[in-house]
């Protein structure tokens, strides 16, 4: 009979909100409890709905953990490219298997008073530019449209580009004008904001996963009966297992929607040779995570890539 | 659109309280003008190496999020003395001279509580985010640090208010206060419009010239 | 909890209260009645912090002071004396004119409260001059700067558009019929007012004072190519354009002009900080409000009572631009979309309404809402400007909110009037 109250990031009928839905669907299904979902902008914007959650107003919130940064700075981890797998099948093995997301992140969070309880994938990241990009040589000079984060502006830099930082609502204006010539986001982003209508050349470079995370505040959590922890843990499950599932066939529909829509379109997929230009560039990102974050980020990139060894053999 | 009326304020306070008011009042003013004149530069800024150095200044963004902050809560007190705070005041200004003598007491009395309590309200709210230790991404600045404008804006302004309630209590001249230093009514506006017209109309005669009116 | 929200909210504006405290308290009594106690207070002040974050705001504080430089200096005066040599004998002409300028500043730097700066600050004063009534030109300047709501770009429209999967490009396209259509009509009452109140006419300018005054316009020539070529040149974003403009302005009134001197900035840019202080304490505490309302989940109760599913598509339309029209009365446009469309999602798809014409009867009333009493962005924007009290501010209106509800009446019987751009264009 309590209300929990679920926040994220995004809008209707995007993975979160997709994922937030199916664990409102197992909790209400299997309980008295009922589940409300606020999406992006209803309560604020990422960092609001995480202070609410630290204040205990909320009970879960979904934040990518590259907004996390501000609080846990190693969160910024998903950030370095060519540190996750390229291939789903391989990353969905990881997120399973990894030590890194399944025993220390939880650790970092608790700190915030926050239960984590799922990381997961929500799309490959693709780049669209205002021409065809193949190479770092092609991305020079190229003012690419990133989030206000240090560690995405190290990336382009290192691509080759002039990472650009925009607030959002202006990235559309702002391809349309040439004020920016390109951006990154998952391609189900690219879809709905309608950003292949004025940036219509996907490059698919295979340097990173947007990657979210569900976590509860704590206190709520640990004040929960046995019962209705294992209830939290299995609607949980419950919605992973669902939008791991969702998310393999999504990247296919949405690029077959954009093609369908608009005749300016280009995919460029790049080859193993090609992509080896851009993730020879990778390692002084990993330098300024290290230096933002320490021993402690170092600790933590070393699990990661024994991890994605251990998936990759 | 012009200046506050009272160009240089002048405290009503007695003593070192007076020093202290006209102290703060000036303060007000020099954040509200630097706050807006380095917005412009640091904008403008960023553009200026988007061009030339083909990067932008990732720490802009973060800057005029702090001046905003800075130039809405130093504002709002350089507003409350000033009598700036927009009001509808339709019904207020139809009642005789001794029930609106009565009601701004009482108007200028709780808005200056409200202000004091949305002041002790973000005092938790700053300590809060002090305590979780959340910075600016790109400047690497804790957080709390932008927002310690807001209680100290909200305390001000509520100062002001309360100052005006017994200005209003005190002094039985035939006026009534919106502020410590500006009575009721939009005479003074009135007058200043048609000073502007008159400015208009001269400048109009020689356009490539100075108006003598407006020397230093 | 809703009623006791607005019944205060209402009372407290009516005593003549500064605007932000009805807000506030209104606010206060929802937390209080929400969480049982002020527990959650925090959240008050970060919803307030976060109502001024956004960085498009920006924009506002850099038109104010651009705008109140070119008018304290010289480069507004000779603009208008530019335009006045063409149109000034035309009945209305510089009402009609002031309503063009309007749309298109406001259309390119997508900010309506910078467009009543940027465009009334120095035709406000003409407009007097020349015979116009102040309500009248108030009104028109808030109202005409809100038709930059459905001009492209607009982010209203790029906020529907990515909330609601609608295409941003139809949108776009679809918004410029009614955009023109409510430009005429204010133009018509322009021209009827002006014969109606007979606002005389300046002689006719010959070919050679035309000439002289486009000479003299030069330099604040700069101003519409600083703003239309920077922004579609892909050079600066609109609050870049915003900053330019202040840099530009500063350039001809201190170094070309030599009509203002250091000083003279000084207490510009404190008036320009001064007036942004008034104007976004109100969207802070205005987000806090909405914050609430939203959490109490206090629009979806309502729609539920009214059976907002069994409506027909025109139903549905209609209670869409009620809706959106009484919200944007309160609180900022941006978060009302935000909140709303969600909201609406299921019922604009059980109809089967082209979310093309739902995103611009939205952005229409998103126009009209943020130009109405008793809250509306604009009309604050203008008070605090133009230093009018808040009556005199309003009092001119009805006449442009009836012509703007006549045309949103107009899109529903004749959705061809947005649709038919797109149409020709996509599909
Ligand atoms: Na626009
Ligand atoms: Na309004």
């Amino acid at each position: 009979q309590d209300v929990w109250r679920y926040a994220h990031e995004e809008f209707e009928d995007d993975v979160q909100d997709v994922f937030a839905y199916k664990f409102k669907e197992y909790v209400e299904d299997n309980s008295d409890h009922t589940v409300q979902v606020f999406r992006f902008g209803e309560l604020g914007e990422s960092d609001d709905i995480m202070e609410q959650t630290q204040a205990g107003i909320l009970q879960f919130v979904n934040q990518s953990p590259g907004f996390t940064g501000s609080l846990i700075p190693e969160a910024q981890i998903f950030f370095i490219p060519y540190l996750l797998p390229t291939d789903e099948e391989t990353v969905i093995d990881f997120f399973n298997n990894s030590v890194a997301i399944n025993e220390m992140f939880p650790e970092m969070y608790s700190e915030q008073g926050l239960e984590l309880l799922q990381m997961y994938p929500e799309g490959e990241m693709v780049i669209t530019t205002d021409e065809v990009v193949r190479s770092p040589e092609d991305m020079r000079g190229k003012n690419i449209r990133t989030m206000t984060n240090p560690l995405l502006s190290e990336t382009y830099r290192a691509f080759g580009a002039s990472p650009t930082p925009l607030p959002w609502g202006e990235v559309y204006g702002g391809l349309q004008t040439g004020i920016i010539d390109g951006q990154e986001n998952p391609i189900f982003w690219i879809e709905s904001g309608g950003l292949y209508e004025v940036s219509p050349n996907l490059l698919f470079t295979g340097h990173g996963w947007f990657t979210t995370a569900l976590m509860a505040n704590q206190d709520f959590y640990d004040g929960l009966s046995s019962d209705d922890q294992q209830l939290v843990q299995d609607a949980t499950e419950f919605a992973y297992d669902y939008i791991i599932d969702h998310i393999s066939g999504l990247a296919d529909d949405m690029l077959e929607a954009i093609l369908e829509r608009s005749d300016d379109v280009t995919v460029t997929r790049l080859d193993e040779d090609e992509i080896q230009a851009f993730r020879e560039r990778a390692p002084q990102v990993e330098e300024r995570f290290l230096e933002m974050t320490g021993d402690r980020g170092a600790e933590l990139l070393e699990q990661f890539k024994a991890d994605l060894e251990a998936v990759s053999n | 659109m012009s200046d506050s009326p009272t160009q240089e304020h002048r405290s009503s306070l007695p003593g070192i309280l007076g020093h202290i008011d006209n102290f703060l009042a000036k303060a007000e003013s020099l954040i509200l003008a630097l706050g807006v004149l380095l917005m412009a530069l640091n904008t403008v800024a960023n553009v200026v190496s988007r061009f030339t150095l083909g990067e932008s200044l990732h720490f802009s963004e973060e800057v005029n999020r702090i001046l905003i902050v800075m130039i809405t809560f130093a504002g709002i007190g350089y507003a409350a003395r000033h009598g700036r705070h927009i009001r509808m005041s339709a019904i207020y200004d139809a009642l005789p001279y001794s029930a609106r003598r009565v009601l701004m007491i009482i108007i200028a009395a709780i808005t200056g509580t409200i202000m004091f309590l949305l002041c002790y309200w973000s005092i938790g709210y700053v300590h809060g985010n002090l305590r979780t230790g959340r910075v600016l991404p790109t400047l690497g600045y804790p957080i709390w640090f932008i927002y310690i404008w807001v209680p100290i804006g909200l305390a001000v302004t509520g100062i002001q208010y309360w100052m005006t309630a017994i200005k209003n209590i005190t002094t039985r001249d035939g006026e009534i206060y919106l502020s410590t230093a500006v009575t009721d009514g939009y005479d003074e506006e009135e007058e200043m419009l048609a000073e502007l017209q008159d400015e208009l109309a001269e400048k109009q005669d020689k356009p490539g010239t100075r108006s003598q009116q407006e020397k230093d | 909890m809703a009623t006791i929200m607005i019944v205060t909210m209402i009372g407290l504006l009516l005593l003549g209260f500064p605007m932000m405290i009805p807000l506030t308290v209104a606010a206060i009594i929802g937390f209080y009645m929400t969480f049982n106690g002020f527990g959650q207070m925090g959240t008050m002040i970060q919803q307030m912090m976060g109502g001024i974050r956004p960085t498009a705001l920006i924009a506002v504080p850099m038109f104010i002071l651009a705008a109140d430089i070119m008018t304290r200096g010289q480069s507004a005066q000779r603009l208008i004396n530019m335009v006045m040599a063409f149109i000034g004998h035309i009945k209305g002409g510089l009402a009609v004119s002031t309503a063009a300028s309007c749309t298109l500043f406001g259309a390119v730097s997508g900010s309506t409260q910078a467009t009543v700066v940027a465009i009334g600050s120095p035709l406000r004063p003409r407009m007097l001059k020349a015979g116009y009534k102040d309500p009248f030109s108030l009104a028109l300047i808030i109202n005409a700067s809100d038709i930059a709501f459905l001009i492209p770009p607009s982010i209203g429209m790029i906020i529907y558009g990515v909330i609601s999967g609608t295409s941003i490009r139809e949108l776009f396209i679809a918004g410029i019929g009614p955009g023109i259509l409510i430009l005429f009509l204010f133009s018509l009452y322009c021209i009827a007012y002006a014969y109606i109140n007979k606002v005389p006419t300046e002689p006719k300018a010959t070919w050679g004072e035309r000439g002289q005054s486009i000479v003299q316009a030069l330099w604040p020539l700069g101003f519409p190519v600083l703003i239309v070529g920077g922004i579609y040149g892909g050079i600066f974003s609109p609050t870049e354009a915003a900053a330019a403009c202040v840099l530009y302005a500063l350039i001809l009134e201190f170094g070309v002009f030599r009509s203002l001197n250091t000083r003279d900035i000084y207490k510009i840019a404190k008036s320009t900080g001064l007036i942004t202080a008034v104007v976004f304490i109100l969207v802070a505490v205005g987000t806090g409000f909405s914050w609430i309302i939203s959490f109490a989940r206090i629009p979806q109760t309502m729609l539920e009572a009214i059976g907002i599913m069994d409506m027909g598509p025109n139903g549905v339309l209609i209670t869409i631009a009620i809706a959106f029209f009484i919200a944007c009365m309160f609180v900022d446009p941006i978060v009302v979309i935000l909140v709303l469309t969600p909201i609406f999602a299921p019922a604009i798809q059980a109809s089967g309404l082209d979310p093309v014409l739902v995103g611009v009867m939205i952005t229409l009333q998103v126009a009209i809402g943020s130009a109405t009493p008793p809250f509306g962005c604009d009309i604050f924007t203008a008070i605090a400007v133009f230093k009018r009290p808040y009556w005199e501010v309003i009092k001119g209106t009805p006449p442009f909110v009836f012509l703007l509800l006549l045309s949103a009446g107009l899109l529903v019987v004749f959705p061809q009037i947005a649709l038919f751009l797109p149409e020709l264009a996509f599909r």
